[in-house]
């Protein structure tokens, strides 16, 4: 016989009688506390498959591109930044397109600290990428990693700012996907830039040189500020 | 416990959807009466913490319903509620009871007891999408359920169900009113009749009777029909 | 940490010490109680101090009710419930042969689910020793099985 197989005879064999006071006594004790690093948790088993798939498959491309020196693979990376953060920021409106809004406000949390966390963990997400993909690149093309980072980070920031913003204008909530049209003109434009003529790229990178973090924490200050903002708007109901 | 709701009102620009009401609630079933357009889902979102009113305040044995602690005390079931697109009803319910800060295998028993209760055991694992209106309407049920709520609040909770899932969801409230403070809403009488003990009727905003139905002044059907339609 | 969870732990711990639904029920509140008191709210990881509170609960009602032999020794009965199967009615008997701490150990294991770490530190054992007590424990539970087979 099987170890496995003794649990549930071990379990059958204490058997006690249903304790009878319990649900008086229990409804009279105040509730759990819950902190907020397990909301971020449990935020993290709801993200939805699309985006995993999604982080992972740059990841993937980008890593192994870094290592068979394959020169477009930085370009890859800074075109699709933007999606990946419009679709962080699709994930604030989720809860409203859906129809949830009204149940997750009367949870425990309020649907202020869920988004917080949906966003949180979105975040933590977009950085692993970062951490993932800028020293790969760095690396394998002999970039500086502050360089290639910001070239990376940028887009993404640009993105975020802009598509909180446009999404919690009237026009954002009627159509809903503002924010892929967004990402997308980012796209363009990040591709432009790297692939227009020479002299331009030259220039964006030696402005990266001098002003790249300095640009990058300016725009994660607006972030944060604009993410603030949509957190505090998401529990006006209509 | 007592829920006492203290002079609330909710003014929007250019009316006022409820007007000064007062009373409050103990154990048992309630029954909400109105007309649409009443102030009935208002003042029951404000009585879910989710709506700020423009005035007077909601406590439950003095826990202000803004509080973290008042919102573990309850269970609320929406007017019109959706669902994220992949969800099964099992998956619902154990997202919900997440949110509510049931620990996960507590929220996995929790969530069949339930199921199994709103008679969905079968079909716990569709997703809610192929659900008939009255299959998603127990899964609201169900969700509301989860925390073993001490205010239950359920703004038209039979809508949509057909007469065999009526009976049997005024069989559960009933069961559940027993130590729980219920208060639900619906324009159907005989919902009201066979299990509330007590009743709110509410007109343009405010209330024009509260507490169990005085026989002498007639069938309530009758009266329902004279004041709201 | 859940209440209900932790509750039905308690409970279970405190019931297959006393032998008494009540009395358990009782030590089970008190437990709750006494750690509110002291620490306001329940966290996950807190089920241990909740364990040993509920320990020596046991131990005062021990004392309380001294004279009388415990009347664990009577197993047949204590642990009869209806409608279980031959091979539960045998891990029963065996258990009632057992040490009331192997009893206990298993009972932390199989029915709390309680991990290693955390039954080490309830009972004052190493790890190592935990994990060789149940093994030991386990194989005279598997050895009664075979045999009555």
């Amino acid at each position: 016989m099987k170890n496995n197989d003794l649990g549930p005879l071990i379990r059958e064999a204490f058997s006690a009688p249903e304790p009878e006071m319990k649900q008086s006594f229990l409804k009279n004790l105040k509730p759990r506390e819950v902190s907020t690093p397990e909301v971020v948790l449990q935020q993290f088993a709801y993200i939805r498959i699309p985006v995993w798939l999604f982080a992972g498959f740059i990841m993937l491309i980008v890593v192994t591109a870094s290592l068979f020196r394959f020169e477009n693979v930085e370009n890859f990376m800074t075109v699709c930044m933007p999606f990946a953060a419009a679709i962080s920021v699709l994930e604030t409106r989720r809860s409203a397109r859906f129809g949830m809004s009204e149940l997750e406000m009367a949870t425990r949390f309020s649907l202020r600290t869920v988004v917080l966390a949906r966003m949180t963990a979105l975040g933590i997400l977009a950085a692993v990428e970062l951490l993932v993909c800028a020293p790969a690149i760095a690396a394998s093309f002999g970039r500086s990693l502050l360089i290639t980072g910001s070239r990376i980070l940028i887009p993404y920031l640009l993105t975020m700012v802009s598509g909180l913003a446009v999404e919690r204008s009237p026009l954002g909530r009627r159509t809903g996907y503002l924010s892929l049209v967004i990402a997308a003109a980012v796209s363009v434009l990040v591709f432009l830039v790297d692939n227009l003529d020479s002299r331009t790229l030259l220039l964006y990178l030696n402005m990266l040189k001098h002003w790249g973090v300095a640009l990058v924490f300016v725009l994660l200050s607006l972030t944060v500020f604009e993410q603030w903002k949509t957190i505090h708007h998401v529990e006006a109901l209509a | 416990m007592k829920l006492s709701v203290d002079r609330i009102t909710k003014q929007y620009k250019n009316k006022i959807a409820v007007d000064r009401i007062s009373f409050s609630l103990t154990e048992g079933v309630t029954g909400l009466l109105g007309a649409n357009g009443a102030g009935k889902t208002t003042l029951m979102r404000m009585m879910a913490g989710i709506l700020d009113p423009t005035g007077g305040e909601i406590f439950a044995d003095g826990i202000p319903v803004q509080s973290e602690n008042y919102r573990a005390l309850l269970g609320y079931l929406p007017q019109d509620f959706g669902y994220y697109p992949e969800f099964t009803a099992r998956e619902f319910v154990r997202y919900i009871a997440a949110l509510k800060g049931l620990d996960k295998k507590h929220a996995k028993e929790k969530t069949e007891e339930l199921l199994e209760l709103v008679g969905l055991s079968d079909v716990a694992g569709k997703k809610i999408r192929t659900f008939s209106g009255g299959m998603k309407q127990r899964v609201g049920i169900a969700q509301a359920l989860v925390n073993d709520p001490k205010i239950l609040i359920l703004d038209e909770p039979t809508a949509g169900l057909d007469p065999k899932e009526r009976v049997r969801f005024r069989n559960l409230i009933a069961e559940v009113g027993n130590d729980t403070i219920v208060l639900f809403s619906t324009h159907i009488v005989s919902d009201v009749e066979h299990i509330a003990g007590n009743l709110l009727m509410m007109k343009e905003g405010q209330l024009i009777y509260q507490g169990a139905w005085d026989e002498q002044r007639g069938d309530l059907e009758q009266f329902y029909m004279e004041e709201f339609e | 940490m859940d209440y209900e969870n932790a509750y039905d732990k308690i409970y279970k711990y405190a019931y297959f010490r006393v032998r008494d639904r009540a009395t358990a029920e009782d030590i089970t509140q008190e437990t709750f109680l006494r750690f509110l008191a002291k620490y306001g709210t329940l966290r996950e990881g807190d089920i241990r101090c909740l364990y040993t509170i509920a320990g020596n609960l046991c131990i005062d009602e021990y004392r309380r009710i001294k004279p009388e032999p415990l009347p664990e020794e009577d197993s047949g009965s204590l642990y009869a419930v209806p409608d279980s199967s031959e091979d539960t009615a045998i891990i029963r008997a065996a258990l009632s042969e057992l040490s009331p701490e192997d009893r206990e150990l298993l009972l932390l294991r199989h029915v709390n689910g309680e991990a290693v770490g955390t039954i080490a530190k309830i009972m004052n054992l190493s790890r190592f020793a935990v994990r060789r007590r149940l093994q030991a424990a386990e194989e005279n539970l598997r050895k009664r099985l075979e045999v009555d087979a």
